[in-house]
């Protein structure tokens, strides 16, 4: 046995779960990872002069200094304060003395419930393998691709315990080697603010790092008591956090650094033109033009695309102007042919049956109470940051830096595409400017190693804003039919949602994981269900007969994840049908919805306090009041949420004036970033809503420019105001959840403005 | 080439670059601050506001050229002191998420509040048409209101001084 609980200090044995776990010659400071013990992984970083180890979630320095691993992307989401946040809280550290080091990809930071919940993009047939033989299957394929994604709310999910155990265990080392200095017992001892403390003694981590790391750890980490109690304060709204962000302050001053902001000796700026949508091949165009524009170094070209680098981005960028590269495209993207197939495809294509219940649609009459048709348009993620990368070959590595939320696979791309091993492409990971999910692809990172490698120098690439509107792949666009049959009362008897659109996960996970052109992916994934894309689809409220139909359809627009997901699509499509059901029964919407939602009473909390807070007045005719609410995740996590909007009169006629949200995600580790999530969540939905429609014409889409997209803007924000509820369930992340209420709280709010209803996304695509 | 002298952070400067190169593009590849972001190269999106002559402008829309002769203030020149109250502001509303945004936005915000020291709503909404993507504008409007002394600090500091006036209980906003 090596160990218990109330392990005593102990130095003796020579091999120790300490060596294992901080590895030798340890100058500076004390490594740990404890989680990933004995698993034998590749150190993810190598450690500065005088320190080893593999695997690191802490560093703690003789200055004190906290360093915490954060394996996850920054995309404003503020992964980087709330992952050092569990850390500091569990090892009692000073919040002024936490640093972040952003963590390359390693099997020490495989994201598990990200790879279990990806089953049906990486490996759809996984699904019929039985239980231990899938987990073994998910286990080998996250540490063996180092899948480390950040995606889909898994971060705290993933990374909270192993986080905490780690921390755990350094505090209890570094209170044995103050307990041997003051000959006391360890338990005795306490950390806190960055002091190790017994009585009136105190010791600083700093210099006590390098003698803790010369104690083993006890075989369970002595984890502290969380409880939802810790941030009850904080839940208020105006409250001062008690963990600021680490990144704001760099961020503010503008020293923060993005993958366009490397800055390397030798480098050259480059831009990019791809051709229409539509696996367009460049054919044509005449190098001479670009001669001429001064700061011109060269051109780069490739199947699909034709770079062009210089001194600086824009001579860079106006070469290409000049040169107007000349493409073919054999199956170029028209709106028209796009919804001629969904169309298509919602009245007469072959379902899959994603979920059936009860005697599923064959309880539903020919004539059924209520059945609608909805469209919503492809959605862009319009980043603020386009996608940029910087590439610079040498001795046989490649190193890049790009903000990806999949770096191992972004690896593997690169490596690919330059012949090299996955180890030798070296990439420092760097925050995003947004992403919406739109950094799980990395054609971009592709792109730039490869002109770094014909240019013989560094290279940085950026596309311009048309680029990113051309060749970033928005959300699928869908036609969808919902139809209930209800009772006397309004009870809805049988329910059925069906769903055309583009097996869009099946896709992307061809792209991110094996590598096809999106071209090739499509083909790849026609006829294909997708069950993630289908994610929300069932109704929180009670029904008999149910059933969820994916109908595949294949397009010729390449489409991707975004923030909110599956669910903010289907909230649109379940709770604006609810709504039309409600009125139909001649029902007030909210008693209406709490009728029929008897097995979900944490959800009818949140709509009984959002409507209480909000003044709901019914949601009468002219009242301008929407409401909404949505469930989202699995059984272990869920998030829930309802939202009252109103309308106003603006300058430029009808807006959402207030959005009122209560929240039940489970105990909530950051108060402040779950808001500034939630709040953020309203405003991008509220792009998605009333923005402008995506078209596309001869494969070139008609928003080529963000002030064509109508995007939120500062003069017209709604006031949102945010009541969270206390809960020590399992965290939830609240990024998304927002996205999904808001949608049809604001069309449910704009109807009973007007007593039109919309049933597209954008609302307005099919009037202006 | 011909070298375009400007002063840049209180630096005089000259720098070889064809004239029509926008400003942008001066300063990011040519002096290396790259605080000013590039978002959309057409004016949209503000990430790129600098002060000229004390002018919160698009560099992006602005040449070199033109910019000539002229004093540029970027993100890097306000913050060599420690943070400007403007940033400061903007770090106690909790208003940074991806940080793209942020220079231009800050500098949009200096260049309003240099001219109108209480700026009213509508003068905020006319000033800054900076696009968030992450949605951090009520945050920012009220950093705005706080770095103006129309908003009072948050709330651990207003229960100490109650400053009449101000609604503060939870749940309202006092802007």
């Amino acid at each position: 046995m090596d160990g218990e609980l109330t392990d005593k200090p102990s130095r003796k044995f020579s091999v120790s779960r300490r060596q294992l776990l901080v590895g030798g010659g340890i100058g500076a400071g004390l490594l740990l990872a404890w989680n990933f013990w004995p698993r034998d992984h590749a150190a993810p970083l190598a450690g500065n002069e005088g320190e080893t180890g593999f695997g690191a979630w802490l560093r703690i320095g003789e200055d004190g200094i906290v360093t915490v691993a954060v394996p996850q992307l920054e995309m404003g989401q503020g992964v980087t304060t709330l992952l050092p946040q569990v850390a500091a809280l569990e090892l009692g550290a000073d919040w002024r003395m936490v640093a972040v080091e952003p963590a390359p990809t390693s099997a020490a930071y495989a994201n598990f419930p990200l790879a279990t919940r990806w089953v049906p993009i990486w490996r759809p047939t996984l699904a019929a393998l039985a239980g231990d033989e899938s987990d073994m299957v998910v286990r080998n394929f996250a540490e063996g691709e180092r899948f480390a994604a950040t995606a889909d709310g898994t971060t705290l999910a993933a990374y909270e315990t192993p986080l905490r155990e780690a921390a755990a265990s350094a505090r209890a080392m570094l209170c044995m080697a103050a307990a041997e200095r003051w000959d006391v017992s360890w338990e005795a001892c306490r950390a806190e603010g960055g002091l190790v403390l017994h009585e009136d003694k105190a010791l600083g981590f700093g210099e006590l790092a390098v003698e803790a790391s010369g104690f083993d750890p006890p075989r369970v980490p002595p984890l502290l008591p969380v409880s939802a109690a810790d941030t009850g304060e904080a839940l208020e709204p105006d409250a001062l956090p008690a963990t600021p962000r680490l990144d704001a302050p760099a961020k503010v001053s503008g020293s923060y650094p993005f993958a366009g902001d490397i800055r390397l000796d030798g480098m050259a700026h480059a831009s990019i033109r791809h051709g229409p949508v539509g696996d367009a091949e460049l054919t044509r165009f005449d190098p001479a033009k670009g001669h001429n524009v001064p700061g011109y170094l060269g051109l780069v070209k490739a199947k699909r695309w034709l770079a062009a680098y210089a001194t600086n981005w824009w001579a860079a960028e106006q070469v290409l102007r000049n040169i107007a590269p000349g493409f073919d495209t054999p199956e170029p993207v028209e709106t028209a042919a796009m919804a001629e197939a969904l169309d298509a495809g919602l009245r007469r294509g072959e379902a899959h049956e994603i979920v059936a219940s009860g005697e599923g649609e064959a309880a539903l009459p020919d004539r059924p109470t209520l059945a609608l048709r909805y469209d919503l348009s492809p959605a862009p993620h319009a980043t603020l940051e386009t996608a940029t990368a910087t590439a610079r070959l040498r001795d046989g590595l490649c190193e890049i830096w790009v903000a990806s939320q999949a770096p191992e696979q972004m690896r593997q791309a690169v490596a690919a595409q330059l012949g090299l091993a996955v180890e030798d492409v070296i990439h420092y990971p760097v925050a995003a400017g947004g992403s919406f999910d739109r950094r799980l692809d990395h054609d971009h990172a592709v792109e730039a190693a490869l002109i770094a490698r014909e240019a013989g120098r560094p290279v940085q690439l950026r596309w311009s804003r048309w680029q990113e509107c051309l060749a970033g792949w928005p959300r699928a666009p869908m036609a969808a039919v919902l139809a209930a049959q209800t009772g006397a009362d309004g009870q809805i008897l049988a329910w059925k949602t069906r769903i055309a659109m583009p097996a869009t996960n099946r896709e992307l996970g061809r792209r991110v994981f094996d590598r096809f052109t999106p071209w090739a992916a499509m083909e790849a994934a026609e006829g294909e269900e997708d069950v993630l894309a289908m994610e929300g689809a069932v109704p929180p409220y009670a029904t008999q007969n149910l059933v969820v139909q994916h109908v595949p359809v294949r397009i010729a627009l390449p489409t991707a994840r975004q923030r909110g997901n599956a669910p903010a699509y289907t909230a649109f499509l379940t709770e604006t049908f609810i709504d039309e059901l409600a009125r139909q029964a001649n029902r007030e919407p909210l008693g209406y919805r709490i009728q029929q939602l008897g097995g979900e009473p944490r959800l009818v909390e949140c709509l009984e306090r959002v409507t209480r807070s909000s003044g709901w007045g019914g949601g009468l005719p002219t009242s301008g009041e929407g409401l909404a609410c949505l469930r989202m995740g699995r059984a272990d996590r869920t998030g829930r949420i309802a939202c009252v909007a109103r309308t106003r009169q603006g300058e430029q006629g009808l807006e959402i004036g207030e959005v009122h949200l209560a929240v039940d995600i489970g105990r909530i580790p950051n108060a402040e970033i779950a808001r500034q999530q939630l709040e953020g969540g309203v405003v991008f939905a509220l792009g998605l809503a009333t923005g402008s429609a995506l078209t596309y014409a001869g494969g070139l889409p008609d928003l080529g420019t963000l002030g064509a997209m109508r995007l939120p803007t500062l003069a017209r924000q709604p006031e949102i105001l945010i009541e969270l509820i206390e809960s020590d369930a399992e965290p939830f992340d609240p990024g998304e959840l927002s996205v999904g209420v808001t949608l049809p709280a604001t069309a449910n709010a704009l109807f009973a403005a007007t007593g039109t209803r919309l049933r597209t996304l954008p609302l307005f695509a099919g009037i202006s | 080439m011909v070298a375009i002298p400007l002063t840049i952070n209180d630096r005089p400067l000259a720098i070889e670059m064809d004239p029509q190169t926008p400003l942008l593009w001066a300063l990011r590849d040519a002096v290396n601050l790259t605080g000013a972001k590039y978002g959309c190269g057409n004016g949209d999106c503000g990430a790129c506001m600098v002060l000229v002559d004390g002018t919160a402008l698009r560099s992006c829309l602005v040449t070199l050229g033109e910019a000539e002769g002229r004093f540029v203030q970027t993100i890097e020149g306000l913050s060599r002191g420690g943070l400007h109250p403007v940033q400061q502001a903007l770090v106690d509303e909790g208003a940074i998420q991806c940080g793209f945004c942020t220079p231009g936005m800050v500098m949009a915000i200096v260049g309003l509040l240099d001219r109108t020291a209480r700026p009213s709503e509508d003068d905020i909404a006319a000033a800054i048409p900076n696009i968030c993507r992450c949605g951090a504008y009520p945050r920012i409007k009220r950093a705005i209101l706080r770095a103006s002394g129309q908003r009072l600090p948050r709330r651990e500091q207003a229960e100490e001084t109650p400053a009449p006036g101000f609604e503060t209980a939870p749940g309202s906003d006092p802007t």
